[in-house]
């Protein structure tokens, strides 16, 4: 079990902080909502989160995570499409974090594929081209990965955003079980709706925390009016230095 | 420069040992270079196994300085040459300044110029070429077990690091994300690639060895969809080109790297119109069935 927690963390690009001064904690085996405005931080965070880039400041404890133990879907995937790769091989690729580069084709890897495939519903379809599946099709496998990754962390930025209703609904009840199999689960997400039914905490995230807490509570309509009014200051001021970081942290 | 350009030796009559010999290293080269030659297409690297065909003369030339035609030597030397531009543009690509082209081009093209100097500066450029045309003839027992080695190497590599080769190259993003190891694949790759080159040249011709790699492996893509699929028609196509080559090569007394490569031409010429994947056929015949439809 592992208590992800971040301390006044700011995170960002060529030195303009996409997340200010941030400072919380995951609890294990949570299912924590991450929701905002645009441009309000929210991908920035888990893409610290995941490693891929460094704080400007503060620090992010991990409880001892490796990177092989921590799952990232990112908005956009970086599949080459165009790939001879079929949706088994895609979701086999999520075994390589255990298995290591030799990692060969155990027989207990093949089944667990097929209960993988078999679980986010692609079953039959296992050995069809990845370019030739519609995108609803492809999150499904990009999900079948990430369960065999079997990561302790699991990071989905937007992760039902442009795919058919069916496989959103689909997926997300599966993210929804994720913590109850030891699994903290940190999801940027639009769909207030779903928010409210699936996510027990959420996040609401203006470069800042506008709220953090039990869903309930924290996305009420005047926590998002607050992170929208907040965005909007900082939209004004288009590219806020250094002297905003400062702001914030006075706030 | 153009020793590398066109192999082989003109005229001579192939005896029946060395066209026995050519066949097996021929058949070899398939199962080595196919499969590695399905994984550059899919990469957009099919001109990278042409650049490392150039990248290995200064090798070649240095060895040729010190031990003549010693054929242990020349394999040497062009391993190293190649492993050498192989391994540093791959390094240079890492780091993620370049892109991989980019990286190769400034590395095979140096490699290229060295070797170029260092031959001019020889004054032996008539014994070279012999060497460097490419000789069916050259495919002596050693040159048969390299090349049996290299295949080896190659099937058991690609065995064993398949999933992670794939990932690098399908989705390199999620591959950083499980560790920096992981990209060592790419090196592998490139590793093998230079070995099959190298195994190849001598018999074939440098140039010739790097298009019975990726022009049966792009016929390939006409008839199977995954990778597994692709690899063995590769392999199929790359071998039945290279044989037929070969044995027409013996009886017109013609150049046999050159006409293996025809061969392979007119099977992907075969390949993208009757192909089962796509091929240009199937594409209009589904073409006309949906006119039909809509009328």
């Amino acid at each position: 079990m592992t208590r992800i927690r971040v301390e006044s963390l700011s995170v960002g690009y060529d030195r303009h902080p996409a997340v200010v001064s941030l400072s919380g904690v995951f609890e294990p085996a949570s299912l924590t909502a991450v929701v905002g405005p645009n441009g309000s931080g929210k991908s920035t965070l888990l893409k610290a989160l995941a490693g891929h880039c460094k704080p400007l400041a503060g620090r992010i404890d991990l409880g001892g995570l490796k990177p092989s133990e921590i799952a990232y879907l990112p908005q956009a995937h970086g599949l080459d499409l165009k790939f001879p790769l079929t949706l088994e091989d895609l979701v086999s690729f999520g075994f390589i974090g255990q298995r290591g580069l030799f990692g060969g084709f155990a027989k207990v890897d093949r089944e667990r594929l097929h209960g993988l495939m078999a679980q986010v519903g692609l079953e039959g379809l296992e050995r069809r081209p990845i370019g030739s599946v519609s995108g609803g099709q492809l999150q499904r496998a990009l999900f079948a990965r990430v369960m065999a990754q079997d990561a302790k962390l699991v990071l989905l930025d937007e992760p039902f955003n442009g795919i058919d209703a069916r496989a959103a609904e689909d997926l997300a009840q599966l993210m929804a079980r994720w913590p109850e199999q030891g699994r903290t689960v940190i999801a940027v997400l639009h769909d207030l709706d779903l928010v409210r039914r699936l996510c027990p905490g959420s996040l609401v995230m203006a470069r800042q925390a506008v709220a953090w807490g039990p869903t309930d509570q924290a996305i009420s309509p005047e926590q998002l009016t607050r992170a929208r009014k907040l965005a909007e200051s900082w939209n004004v001021s288009d590219e806020p230095p250094a002297d905003v970081v400062q702001h914030t942290e006075h706030v | 420069m153009s020793g590398l350009l066109f192999s082989t030796h003109l005229g001579d009559q192939m005896t029946l040992m060395a066209l026995k010999s050519a066949a097996a290293g021929a058949v070899a080269l398939a199962f080595g270079g196919a499969p590695l030659g399905v994984l550059m297409i899919a990469r957009r690297l099919s001109l990278m196994g042409d650049a490392l065909s150039h990248g290995i003369l200064p090798g070649v030339a240095i060895a040729f300085i010190f031990a003549g035609r010693d054929p242990v030597a020349l394999t040497v030397g062009a391993l190293t040459a190649g492993l050498i531009v192989a391994g540093l543009s791959s390094l240079l690509a890492r780091t993620g300044k370049l892109p991989d082209d980019a990286a190769f081009a400034i590395f095979y093209l140096s490699a290229l110029a060295l070797g170029v100097l260092l031959l001019g500066k020889m004054g032996k450029a008539d014994e070279m070429e012999a060497l460097l045309f490419g000789s069916t003839q050259a495919l002596d027992a050693s040159g048969l077990v390299l090349a049996g080695a290299a295949a080896s190497a190659t099937l058991i590599g690609l065995a064993l690091f398949l999933r992670g080769v794939l990932g690098e190259g399908a989705d390199p993003v999620f591959m950083r994300t499980l560790g920096a190891r992981f990209g060592l694949s790419h090196l592998l790759l490139m590793l093998l690639l230079a070995l099959n080159l190298v195994a190849g040249f001598r018999a074939f011709g440098a140039l010739m060895t790097v298009a019975l790699m990726t022009i049966p492996a792009a016929a390939a893509r006409f008839w199977a969809k995954g990778y597994g699929g692709q690899a063995a028609w590769a392999v199929a196509l790359s071998a039945v080109s290279g044989l037929i080559g070969l044995f027409l090569a013996a009886l017109w007394g013609a150049e046999p790297g050159a006409l293996m490569t025809v061969c392979a031409a007119l099977l992907f010429g075969v390949s993208a119109l009757v192909g089962t994947n796509g091929g240009l056929l199937q594409t209009r015949l589904a073409k006309t069935h949906l006119r039909g439809l809509k009328a």
